[in-house]
C-alpha cells in the first residue's frame, strides 16, 4: 500500500492510531518513496534524522543516496563523505544487507557553476559568467541560493536513475520552507527584464508617460552606483549579458524542480524536537507543504525525555531519606531526579499531542533522547530501531 | 565568572548577542536586557531579523518600529530589515518602480546587487538607538521613533537615551559581514556621508569599553565547534569578545555521587535497604529504573562537560557562563527573568572548575 493511501484508510478508520502504526508508516516511507526531504528548523536532529532514514533503506536492500547540507564533523567521518568532489561517494564500511549507500555533501557554489555549464551555450559564455564578480557574489551570498542549490542537486541526481531513493536534508534557514521559493525567486533575479529596467531604462522605455518611473531607475542605479561604485555595476551589466538565453533554461529547470518535489513519489518528513519553538515551526511546515500540496510523509520528533514508571512514594518516606544516611540521600535525589524528569517528559507530551492533534493524519514518530551523540553506523542503526517498527 | 558579566552590565553600552542558530539567542539577549535593567540601566533590546522573536520571549503582542515596554525596565523593538530597506529605497524615489516590479521583487533585487546596504541601515539603527541623547527640553524621555542623527554627541555621557542597548544579532555565520558592512561600502565611497557614518559605526562597535560580542553556545558538538570558529572570525576582525553564554545544561543533582551508580545498579541492595527503612515501597525493578535514569543523565552530564572544557580550552581569556535547561521552556518574562538572575548569580556548581 502506498503511504498516502495507508494514510487515507487510516484516517478514515479514525481512531486507530497508535505509535507502532506510526512507524510503521515511517518505514513504508522509505520502502517506497523515490525522494525522501527531511524539513524543520536548525538544530533538530535533520542530518542524522535523513542519515538514518537512508542507512535503514540502504540495509533492507534498496540503492540509496544521502545529500546532506552540514553534517557534524564526526558524522561526515562516519559516513565517509569526501567533502571536496560535489558527487556522491559509497558507504562501504560496516554497512549490512543487499541494498547500497551513497553520501554526498553539497557544495553549493559548485552546483551553482554546474547548472552555468549545462546551460551555456558554449563555454566562452560559461566562462564569462563564472568569472563574473556579480556573478561570484550571488552564487554565493544571496539569500535562497543554497535552498536552490540543494533542490537542484537533488533533481540532477535523481535524473541520474542510479539510486532507488534520495534522501535529502535541507539546510537550515530562517523559514525552514525557503526552499520551496528559492527556485521563484532566484529565477526573479535573473530575469532580465528587471535590470533592463533597473539600468537602462531610457532606451528601452521612450515613452512619454514612463518618464516618472525613468526618472525613478535612473536614481535607483545612481544610489546602486554610489553604494558599490560603478565598477560593479558594470560588472552586474555583463552578468546579464552574458546570461541572455540562459533564462529560459533556468525557469523550465526550476519548473521540474518544483514538480518533482510534488510527484507522489517524493515524501517530506518533518523533523522536530519537543521545544516550543522547534514544534511551532513544524506545524507551520506541515501547513504550508499542504497548502502546496506536497506530500509530507511523516512527522519526526527527536530527543523525547521518557520517564519509566516507579510507584509514587509518600511526602513523609521521602523527608524520611533526605534526613537519613548517604544512601537514603543518595535516593532521595534518584527520586526527585525521576519527578523532575516525569514532568518534563509530560511537558513534552502535551506540546507534541497538541501539535499531533492539529494534524490527525500525519503518522508522528517520537525518537527519545538518546545519551550520546550519533556519529556513527551502528548509532544511525540505534537512531533507525527508534524510528522504525 | 559573572564579575566580568556584571561589569559589563554595568558599564557596557552595546551587547551584541550571536551564535549558530536554535542555540538559544533571542533568550538570551532578553536575559541580558532583564538582568541589566535589573541593576538599574534604562535597557533597549533590539532585534533585526524580523522574526518577532522577542514578542514571543516576553509574550508580547508583536513588536514594531515603535520601541515598546517588554518587561520592567526593558524597552523592545524588532526593526523588520525589509521594511527598512522599503523605506530608504522609497526616500530614494523607487515607488513608481516598486509599483511596477512589486517591492519584494525590488528590494530582492537591489539585495543582490548591493549586498550590504540592508545591513547597513539595520546596523545604522543599532548606532541611532546606542547613541541617541535625552531631548534636555523633556523631564522624562519618551520613547519613540527618531531619525538616524549623524551628528549625536560622543557616547557614555550621562544624558544618553539608553543606557545598555543589546542587539539579538543575526548568527554567527552572518556576523561580521553584519556589523562591517558599514565599513565594506565605506571603502567604495571614500568620503560623504556613508563614509563619515561608517567611522562612527566603527568606533562604537570596535571599542571594548563600549561593545562587546556575546557568543552564545550549546553543550553539543556542533555548536561548540561553530563557537570557536566564530571566536575567530571576529577577533580577526577585530571586534572585541565578551562572555560565551553557554545555554540549556542539564542538571547534575547527584555531582560526585553519581560514581556510585554503576556499583548500585549491579548490587542496588543499599538503596533497598534505605527505601525499606525510610518506608518507601520500591520494588528492584523500581529502583533499577531510577538508576538507569540517573546513569543516562550522568552520561549526558559528561558529555556536556566535556564539550564545556573543549569550550574553555579553546577560549582561555573568556569567561563562559552557564544557564539551566528550564524545564517547560522560556515562556514568558518571568522565565527570562529567572535567566536573569542565573546570568548575574551563577549559583551553577562548578565541579569541573574546581578539578581542572
Amino acid at each position: 500500500m502506498s503511504p498516502a493511501r495507508a494514510r487515507r484508510s487510516r484516517a478514515a478508520a479514525g481512531a486507530g492510531r497508535t505509535a507502532a502504526a506510526d512507524r510503521s508508516q515511517l518505514d513504508e516511507v522509505v520502502r517506497t518513496a523515490r525522494i525522501v526531504v527531511c524539513c524543520g528548523s536548525g538544530g533538530v536532529g535533520k542530518t542524522s534524522t535523513a542519515a538514518a532514514l537512508a542507512v535503514r533503506a540502504a540495509e533492507q536492500g534498496r540503492r540509496t543516496c544521502v545529500l546532506t547540507i552540514d553534517p557534524a564533523r564526526r558524522l561526515a567521518q562516519a559516513l565517509g563523505l569526501d567533502l571536496l568532489s560535489n558527487t556522491p561517494s559509497p558507504v562501504e564500511k560496516g554497512l549490512r544487507g543487499s541494498g547500497s549507500l551513497d553520501a554526498m555533501m553539497l557544495d553549493m557554489r559548485r552546483t551553482f557553476d554546474e547548472l552555468i555549464e549545462r546551460y551555456a551555450r558554449d563555454q566562452e559564455q560559461a566562462d564569462r559568467i563564472l568569472a563574473n564578480r556579480f556573478y561570484q557574489r550571488v552564487s554565493s551570498t544571496l539569500a535562497g541560493t543554497q535552498e536552490y542549490m540543494a533542490m537542484e542537486k537533488l533533481y540532477e541526481l535523481h535524473e541520474s536513475r542510479r539510486w532507488e531513493l534520495l534522501v535529502v536534508d535541507t539546510p537550515p534557514t530562517r523559514s525552514a520552507l525557503d526552499f520551496l521559493d528559492a527556485p521563484d525567486n532566484l529565477n526573479e533575479l535573473l530575469d532580465a527584464r528587471m535590470f533592463r529596467l533597473l539600468i537602462a531604462p531610457a532606451q528601452r522605455i521612450g515613452r512619454g508617460y514612463l518618464r516618472g518611473l525613468n526618472l525613478a531607475t535612473t536614481a535607483m542605479a545612481r544610489m546602486v552606483r554610489r553604494l558599490t561604485g560603478s565598477e560593479l555595476l558594470a560588472e552586474v551589466g555583463e552578468f546579464f549579458a552574458a546570461f541572455e538565453g540562459m533564462y529560459e533554461g533556468f525557469r523550465s529547470r526550476a519548473q521540474r524542480v518544483y514538480d518533482l518535489l510534488k510527484d507522489p513519489g517524493t515524501q517530506f518528513v518533518v523533523v522536530a524536537t519537543p521545544d516550543a519553538p522547534a514544534l511551532r515551526e513544524a506545524a507551520y511546515l506541515a501547513s504550508r507543504l499542504a497548502a502546496d500540496r506536497m506530500p509530507i510523509g511523516a512527522l519526526v520528533v527527536n530527543r523525547v525525555h521518557q520517564a519509566g514508571q516507579v510507584p509514587a512514594v509518600p511526602a513523609a518516606a521521602t523527608a524520611r531519606l533526605a534526613a537519613g544516611s548517604d544512601d537514603a540521600r543518595l535516593l532521595a535525589d534518584l527520586l526527585a531526579q525521576h519527578q523532575t524528569l516525569e514532568a518534563l517528559a509530560a511537558a513534552e507530551q502535551r506540546r507534541v499531542r497538541a501539535l499531533m492533534a492539529s494534524l490527525p493524519s500525519l503518522p508522528a514518530v517520537q525518537v527519545p533522547l538518546l545519551a550520546d551523540d550519533v556519529h556513527d553506523l551502528p548509532g544511525l542503526r540505534r537512531l533507525g530501531s527508534r524510528l522504525f517498527a | 565568572m559573572t564579575r566580568m558579566l556584571n561589569e559589563l552590565l554595568d558599564r557596557a553600552r552595546l551587547l551584541v548577542v550571536t551564535g549558530k542558530g536554535g542555540t538559544g539567542k533571542t533568550t538570551v539577549a532578553g536575559a541580558l536586557a532583564m538582568a541589566a535593567a535589573r541593576r538599574g540601566r534604562r535597557t533597549l533590546v533590539l532585534e533585526v531579523e524580523g522574526r518577532q522573536g522577542l514578542a514571543a520571549l516576553f509574550g508580547h503582542p508583536s513588536l514594531g518600529y515603535r520601541e515598546t515596554m517588554v518587561a520592567e525596565g526593558v524597552m523592545g523593538l524588532a526593526v523588520d530589515p525589509e521594511e527598512s530597506l522599503r523605506e530608504y529605497l522609497g526616500r530614494y524615489g523607487a515607488a513608481p518602480l516598486a509599483r511596477l516590479l512589486s517591492w519584494a521583487r525590488l528590494t530582492r533585487f537591489i539585495t543582490a546587487a548591493a549586498p550590504g546596504l540592508g545591513d547597513i541601515l539595520l546596523v545604522g539603527k543599532v548606532w541611532e538607538a546606542t547613541t541617541r541623547q535625552r531631548q534636555t527640553t523633556r523631564a522624562a524621555p519618551a520613547p519613540g521613533r527618531t531619525g538616524g542623527a549623524l551628528s549625536a554627541p560622543p557616547v557614555n555621557t550621562p544624558s544618553s537615551y539608553y543606557d545598555l542597548v543589546v542587539l539579538d544579532a543575526p548568527p554567527t555565520g552572518r556576523i561580521v559581514p553584519f556589523l562591517r558592512a558599514p565599513e565594506t561600502v565605506a571603502e567604495l565611497a571614500r568620503v560623504g556621508p556613508i563614509r563619515h557614518q561608517a567611522e562612527r559605526v566603527r568606533e562604537l562597535l570596535d571599542d571594548p569599553a563600549l561593545t562587546r560580542m556575546v557568543l552564545v553556545c550549546l553543550p553539543e558538538e556542533l555548536p561548540v565547534t561553530e563557537t570557536l570558529e566564530s571566536a575567530s572570525l571576529l577577533r580577526a576582525a577585530r571586534l572585541p569578545l565578551g562572555p560565551v553564554v553557554a545555554n540549556r545544561i542539564s542538571a547534575d543533582r547527584l555531582g560526585a555521587r553519581g560514581g556510585r551508580l554503576a556499583a548500585l545498579a549491579r548490587e542496588p541492595e543499599p538503596l533497598a535497604e534505605a527505601a525499606r527503612q525510610a518506608g518507601a515501597e520500591l520494588d528492584g525493578k523500581a529502583l533499577a529504573t531510577l538508576i538507569g535514569e540517573a546513569r543516562d543523565q550522568r552520561r549526558r552530564v559528561e558529555a556536556e562537560r566535556r564539550l564545556l572544557r573543549e569550550l574553555r580550552a579553546g577560549l582561555p581569556e573568556l569567561p563562559v557562563v552557564e544557564l539551566p535547561l528550564l524545564l517547560d521552556g522560556v515562556n514568558g518574562a518571568a522565565d527570562v527573568a529567572t535567566l536573569a538572575e542565573r546570568l548575574t548569580d551563577d549559583p551553577t556548581p562548578r565541579a569541573d572548575r574546581v578539578r581542572a
